[in-house]
C-alpha cells in the first residue's frame, strides 16, 4: 500500500503535525494517527465520536435476562417433577440463573461491539511502522494522490520529524 | 538504580525503552532454572492427574468420605481455589473503577490469577462426583433423555456462575493484552513474530481502536464486580440452603465473599513477591505496593473476625440443641487445634506484622499471606466437616480422615497453580506495558513544574 | 384419588431385634460393605436401629428405634439434586432415580435424618451369594445415591395386580419386607389418604409423633412413643 507519514517523539510534535496537516487540507478520516498507548490528554486522541458500547452492553445484558427466563420456564415444564415442597417454575432460584446470563450477555455484547468497531481480528497489511512499540507516534496518509504529497510532506515537517514512504 | 538501569542510560535507552526491555525479558530469555522448575512442578500435576484415574478406577471410595460427611477435602479445596480468584477481580474492577494508579503494575498479575485458580476451583466439582465421566449432565442442553438440569439445585448455579465469571475473567485479561502482544510481535522475529502477530488481532492503535478498547474494560470492570460477588455468593449457597447445623445461616453471603477478597490479596502478594525475586521486577513492583496491599489485607483480616465473631456469637447465644454441638465441637472438641490454628493464622499474625509499620514490608507482607492462605484452607475445612459430622441425629454422627488420594489430588492443583502462572510469565508479559507507561504519562503531567519563584513547599506569607 | 404412602413404627412394640435391616437388605440388594469399610462409616442400612444409652450404670436404660427414608413431603434432599435424581412422585414418595444421579451426595448432606447411602464401590456378590438377589430391584454401580423406597417394587407389583383385577388396594395388602419381616408387628405400612387404614388411625394416636419435626420437613412416618416413655 501507498503511504506517507513521519514518525514523531511525543504527542505535542504529533497535535502540530496534525494540525498542519488540516490546514494542508487533508481531511480528518484521511489522517491516520498509531500510537502504542491512548492519547486521551491530547486532541487527536479523542477525534472519534462517543461509543455506543454501554448501550449496547446494556441489551446485551437485557438479551441474557430474556434468554435466561425463557430457558427457566421451558426447563422447568418440559418435564415437572416436583422437588421438596416448592413449585414447579420456582422465582426465587430463577432469579439467580437470570442474574449470571444477564451479566454474561452483558460482558459478551461489550467484547463483540469492541472486536467490530476496532475491526478485529484484521490481519492484513496496514499503516503502521515497529517504531510505534517504542513510544513514536505515528501521523500519516494512506494512499493519497500523487498531487497533494508534496503538501503532506510540508505538513508532516513540522517539527523535524523523520518522513517516510511506504510502498 | 540497579545494574541493569545502569548499563541502559550508557546504552542510551530511554526509560520507556528500558521498561520494554525489562518486561519482555523474561519472554525473551530462558534459563536452565525454568525448564527444571518446569519439570519439578509439571512431575507433581501429573501425579495428581494420575492419582485422580486412579480414583475413578478403583472407585470414590478410595477418599475418606463417609457416612455422614460426605463433603471433605475436595469441597474444602473447591471453594478455596474460587475463593483466591477473587484477587484478579479486586484489584483491577475496583482499582481500576476508582483510577487508582497505584494498581497498574499489579492488575495483570492479579487477572491471571484469577483465570487459572477459577480453572482449578472448577475442576472440583467433577473430581469429587460419584460418577465424573457424567459432569455434563449440569450443562443445560437439550438431550435424548428429555430433561434438563433442576435449576432449583445450589449445584447448578454454581455451574453458571463460575461459567459466567470465568468467561468475563478470560475477557478481562485477555483484551488489555492485545496491545501488548503487538508490541511482542515488534519485538520479535521468526516464531515469536508469527505467534504473536496472529494473538495480536492485528491490533494497530488508532485513537478509535483505543477508545474501544477502554470502553470495553470499563464496561467488564463494572459487570465483573457484581458476578464476583455472585459467584462467591452462590458457591456459600451450596452450604446455606441446605438444613445442616451451622450451615443454614443467612451470613454466609458476605462471610464468603469477605473470605474470598481475603484469601485473594494474600495470594496476589505472595505472586507478586516471587515475581519481583525471580523476575527481577524490583523497579516495577516497589515496596509501597505491597504496603498497599498489606493494609487492604489487614483489613480484610478485620472484616473477617468480624464475620466469624458475629456467626459465633449467634450461635452460642441462641444455644440451639444442633448448633451447639458443632460449635462446641470447634471451640473446645475435636477440632479445636484446627480452629485455633486458623484464628491465628487468618488475624493474630497478620493483625500484628501488618499494623506495625515496621513489620510491613514486603517479607512481612508475605509472611502474613502464606498464613493467611493456610488460615483460609483451614477455615473451609472447618465450615464443611464438623457440620457434617454432627447433624441432627446423634447416633448417626461420624469423623472424617483424609485418604491418601485426596491428600495429594489437592496439593497437585496448588503445584497446577504454580505451574500455569509460570508458564503464563514466560509467554505474556506480566505487568501490562502499556497500561504502565500511560500510567508514567500521568504522573508526568499531573504534577506542575515548580517554577523557580513559587517552588510547591514554600509557604505564602 | 391418588394414595399417599405412610408409616407408623410402635415403638411399645419394637424389640430392637433388627429383623426389618436383614429383610430390606435382602428384598433390596443391599450390599454388606464388609468390617472394615463398615468401621469407616459406610454400612448401607437403608432402616437402621438407633441406639441411645441413658443414664449410668447400673441405672442404664436402652432407647432404641428403627430409622428409615421418611418419604418427607417438603423433602430438603429433592431441590438440591442438579440433575432430579431425587424428586416427589404423585404417591408422596421420595424417588430416586438410579440413571440420573451423578453422586454430588448433597442430598445426603441436605438430609437430616442421614438416611441416604453412597455406593463407594461397586458391590461385590461371590459365588453362590448372587443367587440371594431379588430380580425385582436393581444393583446399583459406584457413584450413585440410593436409600429406602417404601419398598416400591411390591407397591407397583401389587398396584399391577389391582389394576388387572379391577379391584382397589386393601389395605394392609403392600407389605414393605421390613413391615412383613417384624415379629413384634412394630411396623405398619399403608394409605394415609385412606382414612380407614391401619396407618390413618396410628397417625392420629395421641402417642405418635414425627421425627424432627420441627424442621418442617413433613415427613410421613409416624413414631408411636413407648406407653413407658409417657
Amino acid at each position: 500500500m501507498k503511504a506517507v507519514y513521519a514518525l514523531y517523539a511525543d504527542p505535542d510534535a504529533a497535535q502540530r503535525a496534525v494540525n498542519s496537516l488540516r490546514d494542508a487540507g487533508v481531511a480528518d478520516a484521511d489522517i491516520t494517527i498509531v500510537s502504542s498507548e491512548p492519547l486521551e490528554q491530547h486532541e487527536l486522541g479523542r477525534r472519534d465520536h462517543a461509543t455506543w458500547m454501554f448501550w449496547i452492553a446494556a441489551a446485551g445484558g437485557a438479551a441474557g435476562l430474556a434468554f435466561a427466563v425463557w430457558l427457566a420456564r421451558l426447563t422447568e415444564t418440559a418435564w415437572p417433577l416436583p422437588t421438596g415442597n416448592m413449585p414447579i417454575v420456582a422465582w426465587w432460584t430463577n432469579l439467580i440463573i437470570m442474574f449470571e446470563l444477564t451479566m454474561l450477555g452483558g460482558i459478551l455484547a461489550a467484547v463483540i461491539t469492541l472486536l467490530v468497531t476496532a475491526r478485529l481480528p484484521d490481519w492484513k497489511p496496514k499503516l503502521y511502522d515497529p517504531e510505534v512499540s517504542d513510544g513514536k507516534i505515528l501521523i500519516g496518509v494512506a494512499n493519497p494522490s500523487s498531487a497533494s504529497v508534496p503538501a503532506i510532506e510540508r505538513a508532516l515537517h513540522v517539527g523535524g520529524a523523520r518522513l517516510k514512504t511506504l510502498g | 538504580m540497579n545494574e541493569a538501569a545502569r548499563q541502559d542510560v550508557t546504552r542510551g535507552l530511554t526509560p520507556r525503552e528500558r521498561m520494554s526491555d525489562d518486561l519482555l525479558r523474561p519472554l525473551l530469555q530462558t534459563s536452565w532454572r525454568f525448564w527444571a522448575t518446569v519439570a519439578l512442578l509439571g512431575s507433581v500435576v501429573a501425579t495428581g492427574l494420575g492419582t485422580w484415574a486412579y480414583q475413578m478406577y478403583r472407585g470414590f471410595g478410595m477418599t475418606g468420605i463417609n457416612m455422614p460427611v460426605y463433603w471433605a477435602f475436595y469441597i474444602t479445596t473447591f471453594v478455596f481455589w474460587i475463593g483466591i480468584s477473587h484477587a484478579g477481580t479486586l484489584i483491577s474492577a475496583i482499582l481500576r473503577l476508582v483510577n487508582a494508579g497505584w494498581r497498574r503494575p499489579v492488575t495483570r498479575c492479579a487477572e491471571v490469577i484469577t483465570v487459572f485458580a477459577l480453572m482449578i476451583g472448577a475442576l472440583f466439582p467433577i473430581i469429587h462426583l460419584g460418577r465424573p465421566w457424567l459432569f455434563f449432565w449440569l450443562v443445560p442442553y437439550p438431550s435424548e433423555r428429555g430433561i434438563w438440569p433442576n435449576f432449583r439445585s445450589p449445584l447448578v448455579w454454581d455451574f453458571f456462575a463460575i461459567n459466567t465469571y470465568l468467561t468475563g475473567s478470560v475477557l478481562f485479561l485477555f483484551l488489555p493484552m492485545i496491545p501488548d502482544f503487538a508490541l511482542v510481535r515488534d519485538k520479535t522475529t521468526g516464531w515469536r513474530h508469527r505467534v504473536y502477530g496472529a494473538l495480536a488481532l492485528g491490533w494497530q492503535g488508532t485513537p478509535k481502536q483505543w477508545h474501544r478498547l477502554e470502553a470495553a474494560m470499563q464496561i467488564m470492570a463494572i459487570a465483573i464486580i457484581p458476578v464476583a460477588v455472585s459467584v462467591h455468593t452462590i458457591v456459600s449457597f451450596d452450604f446455606s440452603m441446605a438444613l445442616v447445623p451451622m450451615w443454614h445461616s443467612a451470613i454466609f453471603g458476605p462471610y464468603f465473599v469477605a473470605g474470598a477478597i481475603f484469601s485473594g490479596i494474600a495470594a496476589l502478594i505472595i505472586a507478586m513477591a516471587a515475581l519481583r525475586r525471580f523476575l527481577h521486577l524490583e523497579d516495577y513492583l516497589h515496596p509501597v505496593h505491597f504496603q498497599n496491599l498489606g493494609k487492604l489485607l489487614l483489613m480484610m483480616s478485620l472484616l473477617w473476625a468480624y464475620f466469624i465473631f458475629n456467626e459465633r456469637l449467634t450461635v452460642w447465644y441462641g444455644n440451639e440443641p444442633a448448633e451447639r454441638e458443632v460449635f462446641l465441637v470447634t471451640q473446645r472438641g475435636s477440632f479445636a487445634p484446627l480452629f485455633w490454628t486458623m484464628v491465628v493464622c487468618n488475624f493474630v499474625i497478620p493483625f500484628v506484622i501488618l499494623s506495625i509499620k515496621k513489620l510491613r514490608t514486603i517479607t512481612g507482607c508475605v509472611i502474613a499471606s502464606f498464613t493467611v492462605v493456610i488460615g483460609m484452607w483451614l477455615e473451609r475445612f472447618l465450615i464443611v466437616v464438623p457440620s457434617l459430622g454432627h447433624k441432627y441425629l446423634p447416633y448417626t454422627w461420624g469423623q472424617y480422615r483424609p485418604r491418601p488420594v485426596e491428600i495429594i489430588i489437592v496439593l497437585s492443583t496448588f503445584s497446577a497453580m504454580v505451574l500455569l502462572y509460570v508458564l503464563f510469565s514466560k509467554l505474556v508479559p506480566i505487568i501490562s506495558i502499556w497500561e504502565l507507561k500511560v500510567g508514567e504519562h500521568y504522573v508526568a503531567d499531573a504534577t506542575p513544574r515548580a517554577a523557580a519563584e513559587h517552588p510547591l513547599l514554600k509557604a505564602h506569607p | 384419588m391418588a394414595h399417599r404412602w405412610g408409616m407408623a413404627v410402635d415403638l411399645d412394640r419394637c424389640t430392637g431385634c433388627g429383623a426389618c435391616v436383614t429383610a430390606c437388605h435382602a428384598e433390596n440388594n443391599i450390599p454388606t460393605v464388609g468390617p472394615e469399610q463398615a468401621a469407616r462409616g459406610r454400612a448401607m442400612h437403608w432402616i437402621r436401629v438407633e441406639r441411645y444409652w441413658e443414664g449410668d450404670f447400673p441405672d442404664v436404660r436402652l432407647k432404641f428405634r428403627p430409622v428409615m427414608c421418611q418419604q418427607c413431603d417438603a423433602a430438603p434432599c429433592e431441590p438440591v439434586c442438579p440433575t432430579y435424581a431425587s424428586h416427589h412422585t404423585e404417591d408422596g414418595l421420595n424417588a430416586q432415580v438410579y440413571n440420573r444421579c451423578i453422586g454430588t451426595r448433597y442430598c445426603a448432606n441436605a438430609c437430616p435424618y442421614n438416611v441416604r447411602f453412597f455406593d463407594f464401590f461397586n458391590p461385590q456378590w461371590p459365588k453362590p451369594l448372587h443367587l440371594q438377589l431379588n430380580p425385582d430391584v436393581s444393583i446399583r454401580e459406584v457413584g450413585v445415591m440410593e436409600k429406602c423406597t417404601f419398598c416400591v417394587q411390591r407397591i407397583s407389583a401389587v398396584q399391577t395386580q389391582a389394576k388387572a383385577d379391577k379391584r382397589d388396594i386393601k389395605d394392609g395388602e403392600i407389605k414393605p419386607a421390613c413391615a412383613q419381616a417384624c415379629p413384634a408387628k412394630a411396623l405398619v405400612f399403608g394409605d394415609l389418604n385412606d382414612p380407614e387404614s391401619e396407618v390413618s388411625r396410628l397417625a392420629e394416636s395421641s402417642r405418635g409423633s414425627k421425627l424432627l419435626e420441627d424442621l418442617g420437613t413433613l415427613p410421613k412416618v409416624t413414631y408411636l412413643a413407648r406407653a413407658s416413655d409417657i
